[in-house]
């Protein structure tokens, strides 16, 4: 079952890093834009940049960056004072890093429920983006996803499953 | 001191007390944030918990989606991209064509590289790790001294921190809301410092005790003209973006973007020429390294962000620039111990952590200090105005946070060499990083002498 999730897990960081790599491309696009735009603008020709490039990069980024915290917490990558706890017995440093999972778990799990609520607030509201027109709410739903599975990694990190490769 | 100010104080003890214990940075952060309000909320009437709770249900998600922070993991992904197309291997080689007839010079060639890799990385830890493993055994083939090849990579990886751009100077520019390509450009000139201090440590070394680097490094004409020929390639996207940024031709998203694409289509490009270059695989490597070190720096944000409000409302940041304020001392020697604090606090502690928990308290005094928001340089305690001291502060904040790296008894940069050194002692290690932490001093103290170095290029181009 810790196996299965792993692969979700990854899966959903890996998706989440090819958001970035779109967000590169879309960059990349927007820049040639502008690039062009100056080197034939004293032709008389204009070449406009993507409309709602921020809009994009924006709302983008948050599922990216949301999706990278269950894969960080699956190879113990948040990071830690390792200096004093080194120096206790084994038994209490694997007490202290169960006590961090279980917490780590109860706060993911309450920010994937809030998230929750904010997405169907966001949507009440009908909030959009500024220039694209977008609506805000589906942007969040990756966020529920990305705290629900964080929070059953920690759990998982807590009964015994251990990370591979 | 009040009920609220004696809160905020327990809070910070807390805090300390839960990093110290191993609790991930960012969750001790963000607990302590949420309990300490909660504690407040008793406290004082003002203060609901129940309306607190309830930002949670946007506070994350509009922490994520911040443009400004956008450029985190496009700089994290640039890193690793450069590393997985062996551009840091390359850097390395064509420095050393440059500079690895000299004595030394191949200690020499390391900071280069170090610099011009911690231009595209951005993290001090990555680039140490990085150039360690490419620099460390052509030093070793060359019988360097242990004590020095050592000492001058794990100093080396500090400039990773400041030469720009650098995730610290966004994270930096985030917290006092100044401008990021202010403090990129700000960073140039101290950062190209470090790295002349750090090669002239080298030559002097190495004139007083020959035997430290006993051979130089010969190549064939046409080794060396095929290192200085994958060099070019290496300078020209590194150089664009530190120069795009520099003259505003780009804002740091895109200049991050038109980097990592650049370093996609040039190690796609090599792979298509050659063996070797950018594999699939290693752009897969590099995206699930971006997502695990992005995770954290994220995390830690969203903790620090909470913390912050926590702090805010127990009157914390005030309290202190009032007492600094009254306390009767010389506002350089206030500087002068916060700073010290700082190279303390990063002998154990990560440095973005360190950033977001201690510069929104020392922010405030400094401002007070030079005589509040609205100072002209004219009036002011520094001489400047609050933007230019934004710059000034945080170029020096930076450079601390560095020394941290690489002092004991932790440096982190100093254990990610030494466990690439085998055979190494910690304390040889150490003894090696001495006379660049004595020439950071240095640094340090002229930044703070003459400020016109800093503010030399946001001056001009700003």
């Amino acid at each position: 079952m810790y196996s299965l999730l792993q692969r979700v897990v990854t899966l959903w960081a890996l998706l989440g890093g090819l958001l970035a790599v779109i967000i590169v491309l879309v960059t990349a696009v927007n820049v040639g834009a502008f690039t062009l735009d100056f080197a034939l603008k004293p032709l008389g020709i204009y070449v406009p940049a993507l409309p709602g490039y921020e809009d994009f990069v924006r709302l983008a980024i948050s599922a990216a960056a949301l999706s990278f915290f269950p894969y960080t917490q699956l190879k113990k990558g948040h990071v830690a004072v390792d200096l004093f706890v080194q120096a206790f017995p084994n038994w209490l440093q694997k007490i202290l890093d169960h006590l961090w999972q279980v917490l780590t778990a109860v706060v993911a799990a309450a920010l994937a429920y809030y998230m929750w609520q904010g997405m169907l607030e966001t949507r009440g509201d009908n909030t959009m983006t500024a220039v694209l027109g977008w609506q805000e709410w589906p942007w969040y739903f990756p966020g529920v996803v990305s705290m629900a599975l964080w929070s059953l990694v920690a759990l998982g990190q807590v009964l015994g499953g251990k990370s591979h490769g | 001191m009040g009920e609220l100010e004696l809160i905020g104080i327990a809070g910070l003890a807390v805090l300390f007390v839960l990093l110290a214990l191993r609790m991930p940075v960012g969750l001790a952060m963000l607990v302590v944030g949420i309990g300490g309000t909660y504690i407040l909320s008793l406290e004082a009437s003002f203060i609901r918990f129940g309306p607190y709770m309830k930002q949670f249900k946007s506070l994350l998600w509009g922490n994520m989606a911040n443009y400004d922070l956008s450029v985190i993991p496009l700089f994290v992904l640039m890193g690793f991209l450069a590393s997985q197309a062996n551009l840091s291997r390359d850097l390395f080689r064509g420095m050393a064509a440059l500079m690895g007839r000299f004595r030394g010079g191949l200690a020499m060639s390391a900071i280069g590289a170090c610099a011009g890799f911690g231009a595209v990385c951005g993290s001090s830890l990555a680039t140490a790790s990085t150039m360690g493993r490419v620099a460390l055994p052509e030093l070793d083939k060359l019988n360097y001294s242990p004590r020095l090849s050592t000492g001058a990579l794990a100093a080396g990886g500090t400039l990773g921190i400041l030469i720009p751009p650098s995730v610290a100077l966004v994270i930096y520019a985030v917290i006092v809301e100044g401008s990021i390509i202010d403090m990129f450009r700000a960073a140039i000139i101290p950062g190209l410092i470090a790295v002349i201090f750090f090669i002239a440590v080298i030559a002097i070394l190495v004139r007083i005790n020959p035997s430290l680097a006993p051979t130089t490094q010969t190549m064939t004409r046409e080794e060396k003209h095929e290192a200085l020929l994958r060099l070019i390639p290496v300078i020209i996207i590194f150089g664009s973006i530190i120069l795009g940024l520099g003259i505003g031709l780009f804002t740091p998203t895109p200049a991050a973007g038109v980097g990592v694409f650049a370093i996609l289509v040039y190690g796609f490009g090599l792979r298509l020429f050659g063996k070797e270059g950018l594999s699939f695989n290693g752009v897969g490597t590099a995206l699930m390294e971006t997502a695990k070190t992005s995770g954290m720096i994220y995390f830690i944000l969203f903790g620090a962000e909470v913390l912050k409000g926590f702090f805010t409302r127990a009157n914390l940041p005030s309290t202190m620039s009032a007492w600094a304020g009254n306390s009767g001392l010389d506002p350089y020697m206030v500087l002068a111990i916060m700073l010290i604090i700082f190279v303390i606090l990063g002998c154990f502690m990560d440095s973005l952590a360190m950033i977001l928990v201690v510069v929104p308290f020392f922010w405030p005094v400094m401002v007070d200090l030079n005589g509040g928001d609205y100072a002209t340089a004219a009036s002011a305690t520094f001489g400047m105005g609050a933007e230019d001291l934004k710059i000034w502060f945080g170029i020096l904040t930076l450079i601390v946070v560095e020394l941290g790296l690489i002092t004991p008894p932790v440096g982190l940069n100093v254990f990610i060499i030494n466990a690439l050194a085998k055979n190494v002692p910690m304390m040889e290690t150490f003894r090696g990083v001495l006379p660049f932490f004595g020439v950071e001093i240095i640094r340090v103290i002229l930044l703070m002498a003459v400020p016109g170095i800093v503010m030399f290029l946001p001056r001009l181009l700003g």
